[in-house]
């Protein structure tokens, strides 16, 4: 038997992923963005939250999957790990799940089109239902970012 | 047991007691005869000896116990003041002081004090040796045979075993050592203990028992013990246990309890520390001794504390994390955003209750904003407040006599700007007392009083706070300086005579110059001011040097109120603002396009008597919506790194405001040309620019 953890549910495309809700600090609905020039495209700039200044990237730019139009679905999620906090936007977050450890396998070389490396794992909620839980500190993880950009420019 | 959450408050409160000693000292230097400084002084040494005790830092323990002995003769006109003890004392200060610091940079606070130790010794033993009462006869008592493991009780401990001797039970001092081939020490010596707490009282044992548990200790360990049995029974019990090597029962009376501790002490003080020591052993030879000890050890406590001393009242204060201001300051700045808010929405309204209301919370409002922005000022004292001693050091290691005069000790500035000007101020100080107030002969000779004077001056002007020095003495030689930089390469001899006096004094301040004519190791080694130049203007403060040759020179520095708010001009490019801080701005003006030239594919303009490059914000940043090619004119604003400037163009100016500093969150790489982010009023983040990073 694994240990119970919650997990915020959130959407980009039509794949679910989740986090550690330990590790959401809030879920802001879209919020006036200051664009920072001379950063990594997928960093659509600062954001005001309650006073700090806090950087928002868009996760499907920083997975390489196309971005799409902002919705009133669209929310920002405050995460804080590795002592950084920073806003993520996603499609869509609505939902607070429990979640056994267990069920959560290691994930398949490429999970719709995200690699391993950023994936803890695939829970199975249900049959019909798959969650991709996000390995945030390589989310976040900035050598590899500074990599990527010297490879493409 | 776990002291690291005492360990802050400890550095916090040693530091206060280390500061009040010097200070005090350099008052009792003043008036050697003055009891009631010395009664203060003693006062915090005796706290701080208890602190580093308790939290385990013994050579901190032991060195301010014999800083209290010689106070304690001192106090009680066993001793007079003289030179010598008051530079013993401040040099036991200095070894506190760095002990604290050792501390407080995470080391154990262990320190060579012998030597500083040895001297206060021989300061309480070289005045009339039967006068020093119980601690000098214990520092000279005979040898006698201390127990390997002598324990050192403390006040309550001791009272508790006269106490329960007095009640007829059987007080003991135990020694057990375990065999050297005992696999599970702690559990031989947990069986003894658990043996021993059968029938009757451990009232202290040594190492302590969290120690013996964690195995902490050789082979053998001590202890007092209450019980009613005697100790034949008890030896034989303790042997009982296996692997127990050897059990010595030492029952204790009155008198050899008396001894024990006396004993004990002497051997404690040459390693460690015997706080009570001497109060305990007089205590437990008679009980009249007792009454009369209350000049030893009762007159410490609370009580004494209220009358017979000048000091002031301790301000009533609490310790905050600097972090949960910070946060307090953000929360506030976003309540201001929503007031304005609320002031628009109540002005649509119009209705006048909610418009009364409104008005209400802004004036309230305005009120708490005055208040947290105060919370982050710091009165100057803090950095003051170690001057005064330093002064005092370096004058007489100078041979020179020098009085530091401080005003305005009170001007109160952020506690950012606090923690970074305490370098460059030593700097200035030194300087002044090395090379600007003269020896003593040379002052004589110019006509001058003895003493020399130096005045740290401190006053609030509009936004910034200024610092002066002052001195008296022989001020800024200005062919000294100009044949020094010559000399030096840093000016030409045309240059030189073109310059201003006030200029050539600034000359002071460039690397790599020193006009000293002989080194020092107090100042003179060339670094120092330019230094202390760089760290002000990074502090966003300049310096100003003047002076009257014969008669003095004067040191002002001119220091920001805080770090986080600076005065920025708002500008604006297409859909997006900026702020650049006055600071670095020189004028905004407008721009005939047409007078852009083309200089190696680089754009330039004339300016004032030259020609100066033409950036524009646009392309850097490459910023969308906004088309300054087609327009006329341009706005631009010329800013400056140093001697150098540029032109910056711009689509529209909205305002000067002043902005709180924030920075961008870690996750983001430092941005060339970006300095931070600000909340405007509305809300949004704004960009701070750096325009030092545009001019190369």
């Amino acid at each position: 038997m694994g240990q119970e953890m919650k997990v915020i549910v959130f959407k980009l495309g039509t794949e679910e992923y989740g986090i550690d809700v330990d590790k959401v600090q809030t879920i802001e609905r879209m919020l006036p963005i200051t664009r920072v020039p001379k950063t990594y495209a997928f960093v659509k700039g600062v954001v005001n939250l309650r006073g700090v200044v806090i950087p928002v990237i868009d996760l499907r730019g920083r997975f390489g999957l196309p971005e799409t139009e902002l919705t009133d679905q669209t929310r920002i999620i405050i995460v804080s790990a590795s002592d950084m906090e920073v806003g993520f936007i996603v499609d869509s977050a609505n939902d607070v799940i429990d979640l056994d450890t267990d069920s959560i396998d290691t994930p398949p070389e490429v999970v719709g089109g995200i690699k391993a490396k950023y994936l803890d794992g695939v829970a199975r909620i249900s049959e019909e239902r798959l969650l991709i839980m996000l390995n945030l500190s390589e989310v976040l993880n900035k050598s590899e970012i500074i990599q990527l950009e010297s490879i493409e420019g | 047991m776990d002291m690291n959450q005492y360990l802050s408050m400890f550095i916090d409160e040693s530091n206060d007691h280390l500061q009040s000693l010097n200070e005090n000292m350099l008052q009792l230097e003043d008036n050697p005869e003055d009891i009631a400084i010395v009664q203060v002084i003693f006062r915090s040494a005796h706290t701080l000896k208890g602190m580093a005790a308790t939290m385990g830092f013994e050579d901190l323990a032991s060195l301010t116990h014999q800083m209290e002995n010689v106070l304690d003769l001192v106090r009680n006109d066993k001793l007079k003041m003289q030179d010598y003890i008051f530079d013993t004392l401040f040099k036991s200060l200095d070894a506190l002081q760095s002990m604290v610091l050792d501390i407080t940079q995470g080391g154990e606070g262990k320190a060579d004090v012998a030597a500083i130790v040895d001297s206060l010794q021989a300061i309480v033993r070289g005045e009339k040796p039967g006068a020093g009462k119980a601690d000098s006869a214990a520092a000279s008592g005979s040898t006698g045979e201390a127990p390997k493991t002598a324990i050192e009780l403390d006040e309550f401990q001791q009272s508790v075993l006269e106490q329960s001797l007095a009640e007829g039970h059987k007080v003991h001092y135990i020694e057990v050592s375990i065999r050297e081939d005992c696999q599970l020490k702690a559990v031989r010596a947990y069986m003894v203990f658990d043996l021993l707490e059968r029938f009757g009282e451990i009232v202290k044992s040594s190492p302590t028992v969290q120690e013996i548990e964690q195995e902490k200790f050789d082979t053998s360990f001590a202890l007092y013990y209450i019980t009613q049995k005697d100790s034949a029974d008890l030896e034989s019990m303790i042997m009982n246990v296996s692997e127990i090597a050897t059990a010595k029962v030492i029952p204790a009376g009155q008198e050899s309890l008396g001894q024990l501790t006396a004993s004990a002490s002497k051997q404690a003080a040459a390693a460690s520390e015997a706080p009570e020591a001497p109060a305990a052993a007089s205590s437990a030879a008679s009980a009249p001794a007792k009454a009369a000890a209350p000049k030893g050890s009762a007159q410490d406590k609370a009580p004494a504390k209220r009358h017979g001393t000048g000091t002031p009242v301790p301000s009533r204060t609490i310790r905050v994390d600097i972090e949960r201001l910070d946060a307090l300051m953000n929360l506030f700045s976003e309540l201001l955003i929503d007031r304005v808010r609320m002031e628009q929405l109540a002005s649509e309204i119009k209705r006048s209750e909610l418009t009364e209301a409104v008005e209400h919370m802004a004036r309230v409002g305005n009120d708490l904003q005055n208040i947290v922005l105060k919370l982050r000022m710091v009165p100057v004292d803090t950095v003051f407040n170690r001057f005064p001693r330093m002064v005092r050091d370096l004058s007489k290691s100078l041979d020179k006599k020098i009085d530091l005069v401080i005003t305005g000790a009170e001007t109160e500035l952020d506690r950012t700007v606090i923690d970074e000007i305490g370098d460059p101020l030593v700097h200035l100080l030194r300087n002044a007392v090395d090379h600007g107030v003269e020896t003593t002969s040379e002052r004589i000779a110019a006509g001058k009083p003895e003493t020399g004077t130096i005045n740290l001056k401190a006053f609030h002007s509009g936004n910034h706070v200024f610092i002066e020095i002052v001195d008296d003495g022989h001020g800024i030689d200005r062919e000294k300086v100009a044949a020094k930089a010559i000399k030096n390469g840093i000016l030409t001899k045309e240059q030189a005579s073109g310059m201003s006096d006030d200029e050539i004094a600034l000359l002071l301040f460039a690397p790599g110059f020193s006009t000293a004519e002989k080194i020092s190791d107090i100042s003179g080694r060339g670094v120092g001011l330019d230094v202390v130049k760089s760290k002000i203007e990074s502090l966003g403060g300049t310096v100003h040097v003047t002076s009257t040759l014969g008669q003095g020179s004067k040191f002002s520095v001119q220091l920001p109120l805080t770090l986080s708010i600076i005065s920025a001009m708002l500008i604006k490019v297409g859909d997006e603002k900026y702020a650049i801080p006055l600071s670095s701005i020189v004028e905004t003006g407008l721009l005939k396009r047409s007078q852009i030239r083309e200089v190696h594919g680089y754009k330039m303009i004339p300016y004032r008597n030259s020609n100066i490059p033409l950036l524009s914000l646009k392309q850097i940043f490459s910023i969308p919506g906004f088309d300054e090619e087609s327009e006329e004119e341009s706005e631009i604003v010329v800013i400056r790194k140093g001697d150098r400037i540029a032109a910056l163009t711009v689509e529209d100016f909205i305002g000067q405001s002043e902005i709180v500093i924030k920075n961008l969150g870690k996750y983001l790489p430092s941005i060339q040309g970006v300095a931070g982010g600000t909340i405007l009023g509305d809300g949004q983040v704004a960009l701070i620019i750096d325009p030092n990073a545009f001019i190369k």
